[in-house]
């Protein structure tokens, strides 16, 4: 797939409705894709830690403390992909 | 009966009863009146202009003052009132003091660094979580739409939290950039502070790179430790607004409302519970451990 298809598919959007079209698909995919790494993220971290726990009991509070400081930087992401999103839909007027 | 028709019964009658919802109530179509962004529009209350600068007092200038108030005014209160023998709300406070001096500022930054800058953090800490938290509380802020109370026309309760505006984390986020960089420049000198971002142990030309990424990644920073915050509390408060009867008024079913609720509910505790003293525990954290980077010695 060569750039100029981008061009073309850029002046397809010359009317109301496609456009809007195109921005809601814009939100949708984005958004939605963008939860997809954080989602195996998240799970990974939590396997982590119940690996940990169970090899290591008496670590479990300091480990806990460690997955919640986890945990929030990787559902950043989620928010990342959703920022964007709506920068895409909102601000391509 | 056996377990099978139990689980059976239990899924298919609120099924049937959503459906039999919809049949008696229909839909009412697309609602185009109902503009959820409104929710997050801010009104002049007090208008303040200087020149083209917008210094109103508006429902985000309340709310800050209103976490302001109760970070400073709880605090005073519990800190005069303390006793050898602690009570539950002492005992609480004290176990947030102890996560905020030992476990975020202590365990992110050398003995000095925590003393010096634990004020800071504590603050913050305190800070982002009323803020996060007052925005869960319904509070009498719609002036767009008031309601009749014996008489008197009092603005309709709404959810709002100032750290869902961009501005609110975004002012926090450069103090704490700005705060960590001058750490730095003051614990290394500026080109000694600069040569710390490329690790001990690269060769020549691999620095330069090196050099830029890091460049980057600590403007990227600046983006990072805002959106963070702002995205989560935003889109809890979207979540909690959609679900609870946004989507319903929305789409005009009345039949999705019942089951739309309980989501509405079950994500309300989760933001609560959870998204809200999360959020300001990583931002408080997060800075701690820039600070602490940001003098610490090679390794």
């Amino acid at each position: 797939m060569d750039l100029d298809s981008i061009g073309i598919l850029a002046q397809a959007a010359s009317d109301e409705a496609t456009a809007k079209g195109l921005r809601a698909i814009a939100l949708g995919v984005g958004a939605g894709l963008g939860t997809v790494g954080p989602g195996v993220g998240v799970g990974y971290i939590f396997g982590k830690v119940i690996e940990s726990v169970t090899r290591q009991p008496e670590m479990r509070d300091e480990i806990t403390s460690i997955q919640w400081l986890g945990f929030a930087l990787t559902e950043a992401i989620v928010f990342y992909a959703f920022i964007f999103g709506l920068i895409a839909f909102f601000l391509s007027a | 009966m056996n377990k099978r028709v139990a689980i059976g019964l239990g899924v298919l009658t609120p099924m049937i009863f959503l459906i039999l919802l919809y049949v008696i109530f229909g839909s009412e179509g697309q609602n185009t009146e109902y503009k959820p962004q409104n929710e997050f529009q801010l009104d002049d209350w007090i208008p303040i202009h200087l020149g083209s600068l917008n210094l109103s007092v508006n429902k985000a200038v309340l709310y800050l003052v209103l976490a302001a108030g109760l970070t400073i005014g709880s605090m005073l209160y519990v800190a005069r009132r303390m006793k050898q023998r602690p009570n539950r709300v002492q005992t609480a406070v004290e176990s947030a003091y102890q996560l905020m001096r030992d476990n975020i500022a202590g365990g992110n930054m050398d003995a000095a660094m925590a003393k010096k800058w634990f004020p800071f953090i504590g603050t913050l800490f305190l800070f982002i979580w009323w803020s996060n938290m007052i925005g869960y509380i319904p509070l009498p802020t719609n002036t767009h739409e008031k309601f009749d109370l014996f008489g008197a026309k009092i603005p309709s309760f709404a959810l709002y939290a100032a750290t869902a505006n961009i501005a609110v984390p975004l002012t926090l986020t450069l103090v704490v950039w700005f705060a960590y960089h001058f750490e730095g420049i003051r614990a290394k000198g500026p080109i000694g502070y600069l040569k710390s971002w490329v690790p001990a142990g690269v060769e020549g030309p691999a620095a330069g790179p090196i050099f830029v990424i890091e460049v980057i990644s600590h403007f990227v920073r600046i983006i990072s430790l805002s959106v963070r915050l702002f995205a989560n509390i935003l889109a809890g408060h979207l979540l909690i607004l959609f679900m609870a009867g946004g989507l319903v008024v929305l789409l005009g079913l009345a039949a999705l409302g019942p089951l739309t609720l309980l989501m509405g509910v079950a994500f309300f505790l989760f933001e609560v519970g959870l998204v809200a003293t999360l959020q300001a525990f990583i931002f408080a954290t997060l800075t701690a451990i820039y600070l602490g980077g940001a003098v610490a010695e090679e390794h």
